[in-house]
């Protein structure tokens, strides 16, 4: 003690600004470091549940399996049994919500995203050229989507 | 001691006492301000990211470039309209010049407002064409991820259930992240300022939903599941059976988690 006292003063000085130094260092680390941070690794933990707490906008086939269980169990039969209700029928949440919210019936638009003709499409998609294919028909009249290998 | 007493000195430390007096409250709301930013949304209860770990596939042979996934992802994560936390590539290789002793000609890749709305007809002429093929991007979820080594600040990182995420309260928006990504699949977010990527959809697989992609995709080109809990007839498991499976640019030591089947050389 004796000894840190009769350094020169501007040595004196230094430490004890150093020592400042660190202190404020370590206070504004204590004060402004979330508090999750570092609970899994390098980031904020509660990071994991802000990311997991948004909304889902899409209700999924499971959803839709609690009151359509038939069409969904037809649809499992054939070709179609990959396709999520949504797919064709458009986001479904708000009929979720609310069943009296009727979904918009899918067109021909639909059919043709996947069926059009195209070198690039794998060759197991069966496919049609829709200017050569029974124009001026709607695809429902020969063929039901739910079940593809049926006839209306 | 006493010579010490003077009102220069008394005034000085009566300074110094009531400077820290007044700097106690601020630093307290200091303090409080930084946890309110942060305050903890309301989150799925009852999900332990230490007893899942999330995997995508993608199955090059089944994807038909019908570009319901990139629309599914947008409206699902509301990805401003330049971005895409998904897309689809178009690959058309032509015919190599005859007696040229190539196996192959040039290779053009295109992908048209991300495939929202479908493709329209490649302006390649048919008879040119060797074969080609649509490729879904997204980000690979890499287990030894450059982007969340490069991160400042530590605002993105792989999270315990193998997913690579961003906290977008936390990025200060530098984009270092986004230059550091190999697969470009990255994108910095012209609404928040931060940087965006695919999540695998994380507020839906910790309900125990799938990925919006995945259950848009019409032709199981997407294909996923949880490897610590395969479900009964887990089309994952069975993609990983069936199908000889590779990540991209594996050369680069990233450990993409991303597999694909069924990839030709030409895809990067």
């Amino acid at each position: 003690m004796k000894r840190f006292l009769s350094m020169p003063p501007q040595i004196t000085r230094l430490v004890l600004l150093t020592i400042a130094i660190i202190c404020a260092y370590f206070t504004a680390r204590y004060l402004l470091t979330p508090q999750s941070f570092g609970q899994y690794g390098h980031y904020r933990g509660a990071a994991l549940q802000e990311i997991a707490g948004r909304e889902p906008f899409w209700a999924g086939r499971k959803t839709c399996d609690t009151c359509h269980g038939e069409i969904v169990q037809k649809l499992a039969k054939a070709e179609h049994k990959g396709l999520s209700c949504e797919t064709c029928h458009g986001p479904a949440k708000a009929h979720v919500d609310n069943p009296e919210v009727k979904l918009p019936k899918p067109g021909y638009g639909q059919c043709v995203r996947c069926h059009e003709a195209s070198p690039s499409r794998p060759a197991w998609i069966h496919q049609v050229t829709p200017a050569k294919h029974y124009t001026g028909q709607v695809c429902t009249e020969c063929h039901v989507p739910h079940q593809p290998n049926e006839v209306p | 001691m006493s010579e010490n007493v003077t009102r220069r000195n008394v005034l000085k430390n009566l300074a110094g006492i009531v400077g820290g007096i007044l700097a106690l409250p601020a630093a307290r709301t200091c303090q409080a301000a930084v946890r309110n930013v942060f305050a903890t949304a309301q989150a799925p209860k009852g999900y332990d990211p230490f007893k899942h770990k999330w995997l995508m596939a993608l199955d090059v042979d089944r994807c038909i470039g019908c570009g319901f996934c990139v629309e599914a992802c947008k409206a699902e994560n509301s990805v401003p309209q330049d971005n895409f936390r998904t897309w689809i590539e178009r690959y058309v290789v032509t015919r190599p010049k005859p007696g040229s002793g190539e196996s192959r000609g040039d290779t053009f890749v295109d992908s048209p407002d991300g495939g929202i709305g479908g493709f329209k007809p490649s302006l390649i002429p048919k008879e040119d064409v060797l074969k080609s093929f649509f490729v879904p991007k997204l980000c690979n979820q890499c287990e030894n991820s450059p982007c969340s080594q490069v991160c400042p600040v530590g605002a993105t990182f792989e999270s315990p259930d193998g997913v690579v995420l961003v906290d977008k309260n936390y990025c200060i928006g530098c984009g270092f992240c986004i230059q550091a990504c190999p697969y470009g699949c990255r994108f910095l977010n012209p609404e928040t300022h931060t940087a965006d990527k695919c999540t695998l959809c994380y507020h839906r697989i910790t309900r125990g939903l799938r990925p919006a992609c995945v259950e848009i995709c019409p032709s199981q080109a997407r294909i996923f599941g949880d490897l610590k809990n395969p479900i009964a007839d887990d089309p994952l498991q069975r993609f990983i059976e069936n199908n000889k499976t590779q990540g991209l640019k594996a050369h680069l030591g990233t450990k993409p988690r991303v597999r694909y089947a069924n990839l030709d050389e030409e895809v990067r």
